[in-house]
């Protein structure tokens, strides 16, 4: 009887901790003194993908300037609608449209990321000089997004499995100054400072410091390490926090992504958003995306 | 020559530094690009096969988000036809822009829950193939310059309501209702990528001509009734991760077949340019191999029609010179692979067959023809196609290679590498490399392969 108690008191712990594995989407979660690096990065994570919105869109820039200062412009509108739907294992939809310049207005990706962190997105293309469809596979994780100095995992594919994490110090951030905006970011912020190494061998970076705003458990700055210790990679996320309905929301509204190897700058500005609008399921759908007309 | 091209191309990197953008007021935007398309042989720089200025306005009006007006047109003026004289059979036709091909799109979308129309001129694609139209034959094809061009620009949009309706979430009926009619066009002799059944037939009809006979050639277009119209149902679903559609379409094909109606006399040849009635049966799926194992990451997607009553060209290969059209039930299917590799670098295969439902006509000892050439036409053709992309300098210079090949040893390459100068200007440089037979679709062009420049200022 002892061992049939203990067993079903090993289970509920094994389902509770389980649970609270699996953040509830549409809460706002923050990070508490004496947590562990595992769950600190979790809300980080839930906060990075705005899991705590119904939807958001956003409408915003993007700047690729090289060392020598040239700069070339992307201008972009994003919808999200997030679903954490069991039934078909369905996280979130993301649809992207480029605005500008006209070269590649139009351009629009529809993208399905699931629950299951092993399953890769599905993505469809509207391509203007075919329009038409064209289903592709998940970009690889570690290509550039867009052409910027982000990774796609940096900004869609990145999951809490992909890396092991330990807690490093906690200090005030020393704060970031951004040349292209004028300003200076986060500056004495209270953080955790985590370390997350890749579990994939060889991947194309061995680690990433990555601070974590204490107050709102969003990541506001990281930097990437080579195998060999180098830094060369930094990143700057500005969040403003949304007051919808009583709740706070961070949402990015500035990323600054610096390649410390070739000088090469990407600024992604996010001009403006919009939260909990009702955006519907049939805008994130291929026969959405069949209606774009440039 | 070359001052002039020095001098178009100074002007738009001139203008490129002026930067402006779209205009984008309320609730109208407009857009649009200046370009220049330079082709010369491969072998003779000098000798240029094409020297082509676009420009493509495009506007929309957002009357509200349910009801959008958009709109797009094109003049382009090939300045070659003017310079050269070997040019001037083909100058009326190939020098500048023609009849109402100005008009691009002109249509109204309106939403209303499950609803979607587009009512107005447009282009329609079907499938999921690339550079092959099996099911993408809503719109009739402008191959004045063989399939080179982007697809969006080798279709010639048509009048037409777009009726769509979702009954459920992913999936979509659609009815289109085409009243509009245009035939396929093709490049006159004497233009670079002249089909040779056009030539032949053409150099025939100078022989005959010459011996003292006359040859007539009458043109039957479709009455302008409503009866005429071509009509197309799609249906759209999702089922387990796996996209499919079912098609359908009924109509008068776009390609006129040339029939000899009477010999009169032994002096007198008429012939006919008909279009039939053809239908399309046909279906197409896609899918993301999303789950861990070793398809993760590769999207396979096909194509499958069949052609009802296809006319087809039979006659002497040897003569280059056709004799009769039998109409069969032929089968055109393709699957493709993509995946992405090393990072950064796409991969896409096709595979397609087209096979006619019989190997021979059955007219004596005639054999089926190619209608692009009059040569012999195999009863499977094996069609390949192999794309690799890739992109340095984060996606300003984007090299790429295209390889499409047949089982006849023929076939087409086509390297490119496009650079983005500026947000406003964008530089193409490439090559058209075809080989194989005189009566092989691509091996027509072996004397005409080509290095090409495209400049692009958009605003």
């Amino acid at each position: 009887m002892k061992k049939i108690v203990l067993l079903i008191a090993v289970i509920i712990l094994a389902w509770s901790c389980l649970y609270a594995a699996e953040l509830e989407y549409f809460q706002v979660y923050k990070p508490k003194e004496g947590m562990s690096a595992d769950e600190i990065m979790q809300i980080k994570y839930f906060n990075k993908y705005t899991l705590f919105a119904h939807d958001v869109s956003y409408t915003g820039k993007a700047y690729f300037i090289d060392k020598s200062g040239a700069t070339r412009e992307r201008s972009t509108a994003r919808k999200r609608l997030n679903l954490g739907r069991k039934s078909d294992g369905i996280a979130y939809k993301d649809l992207t449209i480029f605005t500008g310049p006209t070269q590649v207005k139009g351009l629009c990706s529809l993208v399905w990321t699931y629950l299951n962190p092993k399953k890769e997105q599905d993505v469809w293309l509207w391509l203007p000089s075919l329009k038409k469809i064209r289903k592709i596979s998940q970009a690889e994780s570690d290509d550039s997004f867009l052409g910027s100095d982000f990774t796609n995992e940096d900004i869609t594919t990145r999951r809490f499995d992909d890396e092991t994490y330990k807690i490093v110090k906690e200090e005030n951030f020393g704060g970031y100054t951004s040349d292209f905006m004028k300003k200076t970011y986060y500056k004495d912020t209270p953080c955790f400072v985590i370390e997350a190494t890749p579990k994939r061998a060889n991947w194309y970076y061995a680690k990433r410091l990555i601070w974590v705003d204490k107050n709102y458990g969003t990541n506001i700055y990281e930097e990437k390490y080579d195998a060999n210790g180098k830094k060369f990679m930094t990143l700057l996320r500005w969040h403003e926090i949304y007051n919808v309905n009583g709740k706070e929301y961070p949402l990015q509204m500035f990323l600054e992504g610096r390649d410390l190897r070739s000088g090469h700058i990407t600024e992604i500005i996010n001009e403006t958003v919009k939260i909990d609008q009702g955006i519907s399921e049939e805008e994130l759908t291929e026969q959405a995306l069949s209606r774009s007309r440039w | 020559m070359l001052k002039r091209i020095l001098c178009i191309f100074s002007l738009l990197i001139l203008t490129s530094t002026c930067s402006f953008a779209e205009i984008s007021k309320g609730n109208l935007t407009i857009a649009g690009f200046l370009k220049n398309e330079t082709s010369t042989g491969l072998n003779d720089f000098d000798d240029l096969s094409k020297f082509k200025n676009i420009l493509q306005i495009s506007g929309e009006y957002k009357f509200n988000p349910d009801l959008v007006f958009f709109t797009s047109a094109k003049y382009w003026y090939d300045a070659v036809y003017g310079w050269y004289d070997k040019y001037d059979p083909a100058q009326h036709y190939m020098g500048h822009i023609q009849r109402t091909d100005w008009l691009r799109d002109c249509y109204l979308d309106y939403t209303n829950g499950p609803w979607f129309l587009r009512l107005g001129k447009q282009q329609v694609a079907w499938g999921q193939a690339d550079g092959v139209t099996i099911l993408d034959r809503v719109n009739p094809v402008d191959l004045t310059e063989y399939w080179l061009p982007d697809v969006v620009d080798l279709r010639i949009p048509l009048w037409m309501a777009n009726i769509n309706y979702s009954p459920k979430l992913n999936s979509n009926l659609q009815l289109l209702i085409i009243p509009d009619f245009e035939q396929s066009t093709a490049a006159p002799p004497d233009a670079p990528f002249s089909f040779r059944s056009y030539k032949k037939f053409m150099a025939f009809k100078d022989f005959w001509e010459g011996m003292g006979n006359t040859l007539n050639i009458n043109f039957y277009y479709p009455a302008k009734q409503f009866e005429n119209s071509k009509f197309g149902v799609q249906w759209q679903d999702r089922i387990a991760d796996w996209d499919y559609t079912l098609n359908y379409l009924y109509g008068y094909d776009y390609l006129a077949r040339t029939y000899l109606d009477s010999t009169v006399g032994g002096t007198i040849r008429n012939y006919g340019r008909r279009f039939k009635l053809v239908q399309m049966v046909g279906g197409s799926i896609n899918k993301s191999f999303t789950n861990p194992g070793p398809l993760q990451g590769v999207t396979l997607r096909g194509d499958a029609a069949v052609y009802l009553n296809e006319p087809t060209y039979y006659g002497n290969p040897a003569t280059g010179l056709s004799v009769g059209v039998n109409r069969w039930n032929n089968v055109f299917w393709l699957m493709g692979l993509d995946k992405s590799v090393f990072t950064n670098w796409q991969v896409s295969f096709q595979f397609a067959q087209y096979i006619m439902e019989h190997d021979s006509p059955g007219v004596g000892t005639y054999q089926t023809m190619n209608s692009y050439t009059y040569g012999a036409q195999d009863q499977v053709e094996n069609i390949f196609s192999l794309k690799i992309s890739t992109d340095f300098l984060h996606e300003r210079l984007k090299p790429e290679i295209l390889w499409s090949f047949t089982d006849d040893n023929q076939g087409r390459i086509s390297p490119k590498v496009t650079y983005e100068v500026n947000d406003n200007l964008w530089l193409t440089l490439g090559i058209h490399y075809f080989y194989g037979k005189e009566y092989d679709s691509n091996g027509q062009f072996r004397d005409v392969s080509q290095f090409y420049t495209q400049i692009k200022y958009t605003f």
